[in-house]
């Protein structure tokens, strides 16, 4: 199938070739010159003097139309497409060491394959094989056994980044050939660890449709979330807050992505029975509940305090206030979890035994975690429910790092799945087959514009020998 | 390699003029026995008269049946045969160039003509000089009657090439003056004057003062004649070039008429003076048309 980058050129280059055409129609000329001894007999028709030329050189007409005609097809910029050959896969699989974990590598080679392998063993688009880079994999290597030796060698050793799998995709999707449609499908289980903040915007930049993610069962998700809650029933948590302040939902959803069963309560309520072993505190708390949170804290659970609830807590807490400092920014934790948004900033310092977990842009602390009995307190300088960090994509994970209390799950390496947000981020919105023509698929075809070219020059040549040789023939 | 006998002359063009006479209309007096009437009395063939016999008379030629029937004595005549020097004047005016669609130049034409007359003429024992007028007048050629003679005419007929425009009064009275009274002048041209013909009718009419044969063969294409006019056209004279007509001849009913009209007229006005007009077509083969004017000239 042919088609035009330009089509417009073509229908000037038609319009064009009707020139020559009107010319030699309508061109009047005198009639030709002869000789006749008996002239002199002649009676004198001015009818005949001049005349409507028909064409009288059929061929170099036909030459002259050719040659625009050709010269507006190499400026329409023709593409020779294969037959449609239906949706095109772009497959990125996630080789990083995550994926060593129990069966997982070799299911996502089964995933990989069972995308990209037609029933007769032809590839149906591109593979491409990431962890903190990423690379495609020629497509004529796309074959059963690639995918064999891909199961049987084990998977790199490396994170992943997911930003790296997304700059590939529009690189592959222009080397596809003669797709109707493209669909992206990424192979991976899911870790924080190949999140950033900039893969909401690249994922829109790379892919305008959904990505298909096959997100592989996570081997230590229970123990990673187990560090968050040590049973089912340490999963109950308490938040202390205004019900009425519309944002108190956005900690009570991000607690509840990380797993947590969120009662709120109002600070002037009494503490429910035991039983939660999360106490969120981001309201100023009367003196009588403060006691009883504070023995619960000391009795095992983990007990959260942000800048709102500072100063009614202050004796009990890890926190030593320092001059208030009204400019926000972003916290930054251990393992390169990061938020950005924070409307409020309460500035403070570790006491003796206490532990930062969380710093501000410039250094300063911005969370300290310290024991407190069988428990934790961990105190966080700025308000948990306020400004725009609620709505970044790291805020469950922020909730759910602070409420591992003094433990760090982040020590040692270990990397906990995404939540259900970050991973509807990644996979985005929209339809997951694009037309390959939105993404550069349709530029794969065969560009003739130049051998259009070369023919309308050969034309262009011909002409000129035969109009000599016309001329010179007259 | 062809020669000019071969060119002007092929074996079927002398295969068709074999036998072919030409013989003049009027009395020759000729130098040497020929196949023409000649005003002197002797040793023919052909018998004039009775004269009554004179003292000195040969008695070879009393007719004694007559004496013997009526007792006087009668001398039989007579006629001599004679032959006649002629003038081949060839057209090579710049119009004898046109050929018309596919067809033979006039002048070629006018070159297989007088060819053929030059073999008959000289096989007959006449004398055949040779003259053109075109660019100018020229006498190319004496008057001559050995064989070898003819030769050098086809050699003349082949060197012949058209261009110029001339009347051809000029080289009629210079033949007149080369050539001994009762001859014969046959003009071979296109008659395309510029004076509608009337030099060439008086030169001619001069000639025939002089008791001599003028005969003119008008050559003339279908084209020019108009039974295959061309199509519309800018047309212009050969000999006046600069001269140019758009016309439609094949539209032009008139065109055909107007040039029979034209030939009709001086056709006419030749006759009356005495002058063998003789229209000819490039069309018609030469040996065709040379039969069929000898055929009528014998009635």
């Amino acid at each position: 199938m042919i088609t035009f980058g330009t089509p417009a050129f073509l229908l000037a280059g038609a319009l064009a070739a009707l020139v020559p055409l009107a010319l030699h129609l309508i061109r009047r000329r005198p009639p030709a010159r002869a000789p006749l001894p008996t002239e002199r007999f002649l009676t004198a028709d001015p009818r005949t003097s001049v005349r409507v030329s028909r064409p009288t050189d059929l061929l170099l007409l036909a030459l002259r139309m050719l040659l625009l005609l050709l010269a507006g097809a190499a400026f329409a910029r023709p593409v020779w497409l294969p037959a449609a050959r239906g949706t095109s896969e772009i497959v990125l699989l996630d080789r990083g060491a995550a994926m060593a974990s129990g069966d997982g590598w070799r299911q996502a080679v089964a995933a990989a394959r069972q995308r990209l392998l037609g029933a007769d063993g032809a590839p149906r688009g591109e593979l491409v094989l990431f962890d903190t880079a990423a690379g495609r994999v020629p497509r004529r290597r796309i074959n059963p056994a690639l995918f064999d030796s891909l199961a049987a060698a084990p998977p790199s050793a490396l994170p992943i980044r997911y930003a790296a799998a997304l700059r590939a995709i529009p690189g592959a999707a222009r080397d596809l050939r003669g797709a109707d449609s493209v669909r992206v499908t990424l192979v991976t289980r899911p870790r924080w660890g190949g999140w950033n903040d900039g893969i909401a915007p690249l994922r829109r930049a790379a892919w305008p449709g959904a990505i298909d993610l096959v997100a592989l069962p996570d081997a230590v998700q229970a123990d990673s979330l187990g560090a968050d809650t040590a049973t089912a029933e340490a999963k109950q948590a308490i938040l202390f807050a205004d019900p009425r302040d519309r944002v108190t939902a956005f900690p009570v959803a991000a607690l509840q992505a990380t797993g947590w069963e969120v009662g709120v309560v109002s600070p002037g309520q009494p503490l429910p029975p035991q039983g939660a072993t999360l106490i969120v505190v981001s309201a100023p708390l009367p003196a009588a509940a403060v006691r009883k949170i504070v023995s619960r804290a000391a009795s095992g659970a983990t007990l959260v305090v942000d800048a709102a609830a500072i100063s009614s807590l202050a004796s009990a807490l890890p926190w030593e206030p320092a001059r208030a400092d009204s400019v926000a920014g972003a916290i930054w934790f251990d393992g390169g979890l990061h938020l950005s948004g924070a409307a409020r900033r309460v500035a403070g310092k570790p006491r003796r035994g206490a532990k930062v977990i969380a710093a501000w842009d410039d250094g300063q602390p911005a969370a300290v975690a310290g024991r407190s009995g069988a428990g934790c307190v961990v105190v966080v300088g700025t308000a948990l429910a306020q400004g725009e960090m609620v709505l970044d994509a790291a805020y469950p994970r922020v909730l759910g790092r602070l409420a591992r209390g003094c433990e760090s799950a982040m020590d040692g390496g270990a990397d906990v799945p995404l939540d259900a947000g970050a991973r509807a981020v990644l996979s985005g919105a929209g339809p997951r087959m694009v037309a390959a023509g939105a993404v550069g698929g349709s530029g794969g075809g065969t560009a003739l514009g130049r051998w259009v070219m070369a023919a309308a020059l050969l034309v262009a040549a011909v002409e000129t020998f035969l109009a000599y040789g016309r001329k010179r023939a007259a | 390699m062809t020669t000019p006998s071969t060119d002007f002359l092929p074996p079927g063009l002398l295969e068709h003029l074999g036998g072919l006479e030409i013989i003049a209309k009027t009395v020759v007096r000729g130098f040497q026995a020929g196949i023409h009437r000649s005003p002197l009395r002797g040793a023919g063939e052909d018998f004039a008269k009775h004269r009554d016999y004179q003292q000195g008379d040969d008695v070879r030629h009393l007719d004694w049946k007559l004496y013997a029937r009526t007792d006087r004595l009668y001398v039989r005549e007579f006629e001599e045969r004679s032959n006649l020097q002629s003038y081949l004047v060839v057209d090579t005016s710049a119009s004898m160039e046109y050929a018309g669609a596919g067809g033979v130049p006039k002048l070629r034409y006018a070159g297989y003509v007088a060819a053929a007359l030059a073999h008959v003429m000289i096989g007959a024992g006449d004398a055949v000089g040779l003259a053109a007028f075109g660019a100018e007048p020229r006498l190319l050629l004496g008057p001559r009657a050995r064989k070898g003679h003819l030769h050098d005419v086809l050699l003349n007929l082949e060197r012949l090439t058209p261009g110029g425009s001339g009347g051809v009064a000029g080289v009629l009275d210079r033949v007149g003056v080369t050539m001994r009274r009762g001859g014969r002048v046959i003009i071979i041209s296109d008659l395309l004057e510029d004076d509608g013909g009337a030099e060439l009718v008086a030169a001619a009419g001069r000639l025939r003062a002089r008791g001599d044969e003028v005969i003119v063969l008008r050559i003339l294409s279908p084209e020019e004649s108009g039974e295959a006019a061309p199509d519309a056209g800018l047309f212009f004279d050969p000999e006046h070039p600069s001269r140019e007509v758009p016309a439609s001849p094949r539209q032009d009913a008139g065109y055909a008429r107007r040039v029979a009209a034209y030939y009709d007229a001086l056709a006419d006005r030749l006759r009356e003076r005495g002058v063998e007009y003789v229209p000819l077509s490039t069309a018609q083969p030469v040996e065709q048309a040379l039969v069929a004017w000898v055929n009528r000239r014998r009635g």
